[in-house]
């Protein structure tokens, strides 16, 4: 029964694309149905005027994001579309569960390759991909960091395909950002729409900054006492530092760049305060392995802290995430996660991969470049969305780059077919239009497994557009999870 | 707290307090040395000496008009005393202590640079705009002291906010105070009283003081008693002795405190020292000089105790016995 709205939709419904809130008679989904009833309650220029109200407050608050071209441009504000994407707690708990399965495999996963490499003795994973990581770092062999957890803290990255089921596109295991878009979005949208959580069972994503202090705290060397707790950022001039300074605050961290930090002879890390050296339990680190310590990796950081590993080493400092732990965030040994919780849990993976072409096995190398107008090629060890190849939207000159860089590297390079990923109504201008969405929920995992109710939806705001990287002109909304009774 | 996040607080609280100066500043020469007559000589370029800005400008500002001394003073980002380069630094160091300052005190600092940002133009070209946009900028930097002393614990980085604070104080008005005896006054002796008694009352205005120092010393505005209630007041909080006092306190209440105290000291001992009625207008420039001497040096002693301790693996070993 189509019902006139007062708010227009553009270009719904659409054909072979799943949409978050509308079916495919463009009607609420009744997740949705709710949120339908109160936009035409408040009628498009309430809507409209709370859209900028919402741009006012972000402004005010400073919520920002950095864009490393934009020269002399520190920080651009973050843009949240008021549309929220919501899913259904029935359907979360299963993905919830996905996650929490993906995250304790991978750490077994790392701590078996950093040590006895069984994975590789029977033959699950292959050596030379393991040869070919640019992520592994020889000098954490032989660690066990405690719980044997490498990775704290994941971003996965998932995304729906035109039959509505989520695919995991990604792991982030190094520093993954973004959770605090995510807490901020439901701050603004609460200030913005307080009835719909008074009439709506939302569930809340607040208490992510607590379970993050309980993961970290968990790994401090001196059990027992209160732990002193630093998040370790580059600066200022970092893309997320925004976050990094919201983190601290949020769990009474302190925040701190390379140069506040010393080793001393007695492998214990020393924050400079204004009493003197004061003894640090645990790094949140959100720089680079690479920069982590110029004693052990690249020489001329000047992010780091000379000596940090061997205090991580020497079990004086726990680190998040542990050096080294980005050797499973690799887009080719993302092919390898179903076979990884299967070797480890002897489970299936209940949160499916995308369809993957290894550019390292002849056959599947020839199918790629075959088929290069078609696919999306990425590399192994990228983030951002940068270095990759979307074959539809490609040059023929473009295509044959790539092709040669294929050829002279395949094992950095793995491709995928091109998703039609789901959309959601997102307020362009006066009117309700579908843009395409994916979602990272974050993990925790330390003596405890943690994963956030729902995540940070990012949206690409240029129409048709499939790449939602805040660097490249994404946008987010905030995720409900939501106790509905299905019709 | 750490080192890097203490010295940060302070240069952010010293900006702060120096924007708000200068526009307290410009509103008061605007409001009251118009009325001067025209064989007195005030011009506008005195301004630059009282921030202390006349001989780097120069050259940039060859003409030295009412038009480019505001664009110097408001919005020139090649100044960094210009009031739109003040809230510009205030908030990048405000942005890298965050998570030490309540959450509102950013969201404050962040639209109070947004504001000057905004109107600092259409400011810098006419007065009616102009009087407006300071006093914006006045307000809305009262709103956050008043935010910082409802909301914030007086914790390290309170205190060491009221250093930069009050040191930034204490130096703009001993250069406010100093500018007065190099004001050349016309010929004529009735209209030279009646001149320095304008700009008196204009030097009372700039700094607020001009209600308490009648109620305190009387109506009749006159130099020794001016400068005397300016420099030395007790009660009055922009006083260079209610600075002075402020900063005792902060300092009392840190670690490690004696070189800093010995240097604040040092300046009160030479205020406290001073007969102010006593000095003509050389021997008191003299003194004023000797006063921002002082203060430098204690700026100095502040940074080598806290900000550039030496921190070295000697010292980390060392920390090891005590830990």
């Amino acid at each position: 029964m189509g019902k006139e709205r007062s708010i227009e939709l553009e270009d719904f419904p659409q054909a072979g694309i799943y949409d978050e809130l509308l079916d495919d008679q463009a009607q609420p989904r009744p997740v949705a149905r709710a949120l339908f009833d109160y936009f035409e309650h408040i009628g498009p220029a309430e809507l409209a005027a709370r859209r900028d109200a919402i741009d006012a407050a972000i402004m005010g608050m400073g919520i920002t994001f950095t864009v490393y071209s934009d020269a002399g441009n520190i920080d651009r504000t973050w843009p949240l579309d008021i549309v929220p994407r919501i899913i259904s707690s029935r359907e979360w708990s299963r993905v919830e569960e996905g996650l929490k399965q993906r995250l304790t495999a991978l750490n077994l996963f790392i701590n078996d390759l950093y040590n006895q490499q069984r994975i590789i003795k029977d033959g699950v994973f292959p050596l030379e991909v393991l040869a070919g990581s640019k992520n592994f770092r020889p000098q954490c062999r032989g660690m066990t960091p405690p719980f044997g957890a490498w990775a704290h803290i994941c971003g996965t990255d998932l995304v729906r395909d035109k039959d509505g089921t989520f695919y995991v596109l990604e792991d982030n295991l190094r520093v993954p950002s973004g959770v605090s878009y995510m807490l901020e979005n439901r701050q603004l949208i609460k200030r913005l729409f307080p009835e719909l959580f008074k009439s709506n069972d939302i569930l809340p994503v607040d208490d992510y900054p607590v379970r993050l202090y309980d993961t970290l705290a968990a790994l401090s060397p001196r059990p027992g006492e209160r732990p002193e707790i630093v998040v370790l950022t580059p600066g200022i001039y970092n893309s997320a530092y925004f976050e990094h300074s919201y983190l601290a605050q949020k769990m009474g961290a302190t925040l701190v760049e390379g140069s506040d930090l010393i080793t001393g002879d007695d492998d214990c890390v020393y924050m400079k305060t204004i009493s003197g050296l004061s003894r640090v339990d645990v790094v949140y680190r959100r720089v680079d392995d690479d920069f982590l310590d110029p004693e052990v990796f690249r020489k001329d950081s000047a992010l780091g802290v000379p000596g940090l590993m061997r205090a991580w080493r020497a079990g004086k400092v726990g680190i998040a995430n542990a050096p080294g732990a980005g050797v499973a965030d690799d887009k080719v040994v993302y092919t390898f996660v179903p076979k990884i919780i299967k070797y480890y849990l002897g489970e299936d993976a209940i949160l499916p991969n995308v369809p993957s072409w290894l550019c390292m096995y002849d056959d599947q190398r020839d199918h790629v470049l075959a088929n290069l107008d078609k696919l999306v090629v990425k590399p192994a060890n990228e983030s951002g969305g940068y270095g990759m190849l979307i074959g539809p939207r490609s040059t023929p000159e473009e295509r044959t780059t790539f092709a040669e860089l294929i050829r002279a590297n395949p094992r950095n390079y793995m491709a995928q077919p091109t998703l039609a990923l789901s959309t959601a109504p997102t307020l362009i201008d006066d009117k309700l239009a579908p843009r395409h969405l994916d979602l990272r929920p974050f993990v925790l995992q330390s003596d405890k497994l943690y994963a956030t109710t729902g995540g940070l939806t990012r949206v690409a705001l240029r129409k048709g557009s499939l790449v939602v990287n805040s660097s490249q002109g994404g946008g987010s909304k905030d995720t409900w999870i939501i106790n509905v009774e299905e019709a | 707290m750490l080192s890097r996040v203490a010295e940060n607080l302070y240069w952010m609280a010293r900006y702060l307090e120096r924007a708000e100066n200068t526009a307290r500043l410009i509103n008061s020469m605007t409001q009251v040395l118009l009325d001067l007559p025209k064989s007195a000589y005030f011009g506008w370029d005195l301004l630059l000496q009282i921030v202390g800005l006349d001989c780097a400008n120069r050259e940039r500002y060859p003409q030295a008009d009412e038009d480019s001394i505001m664009h110097l003073l408001v919005s020139d980002t090649h100044n960094r005393s210009s009031i739109l380069s003040c809230v510009h630094l205030a908030r990048e160091n405000a942005r890298t202590v965050r998570e030490v300052l309540p959450m509102e005190i950013w969201e404050r600092i962040n639209q109070l640079f947004l504001y000057v940002r905004e109107s600092a133009p259409q400011a810098v070209k006419s007065r009616g705009p102009r009087y407006e946009m300071l006093n914006g900028v006045i307000e809305r930097r009262e709103s956050i002291i008043g935010l910082l002393s409802g909301s914030m614990s007086r914790d390290d980085a309170h205190h060491f906010m009221q250093l930069g604070r009050f040191v930034e104080r204490a130096d703009m008005t001993t250069r406010i105070v100093d500018i007065h005896f190099a004001v050349h006054m016309p010929d004529d002796s009735a209209l030279a009283t009646l001149t320095r008694e304008r700009s008196w009352i204009g030097t009372l205005t700039a700094l607020s003081a001009y209600q308490a120092y009648r109620r305190q010393v009387g109506v009749h505005v006159e130099a020794a008693a001016v400068t005397n209630f300016i420099l030395k007041d007790r009660n009055f909080p922009r006083s260079v002795s209610y600075c002075l006092s402020e900063l005792d306190q902060a300092l009392a209440s840190l670690p490690h405190n004696d070189e800093p105290l010995c240097a604040l000291q040092d300046g009160r001992n030479r205020l406290v020292g001073t007969d102010i009625a006593a000095l003509d207008w050389q021997t008191m420039h003299h003194f004023l000089d000797k006063m921002q001497a002082d203060l430098g040096k204690l700026h100095s002693a502040i940074a080598a105790q806290y900000f550039h301790l030496h921190h070295t693996k000697a010292a980390a070993d060392a920390a090891v016995h005590n830990d």
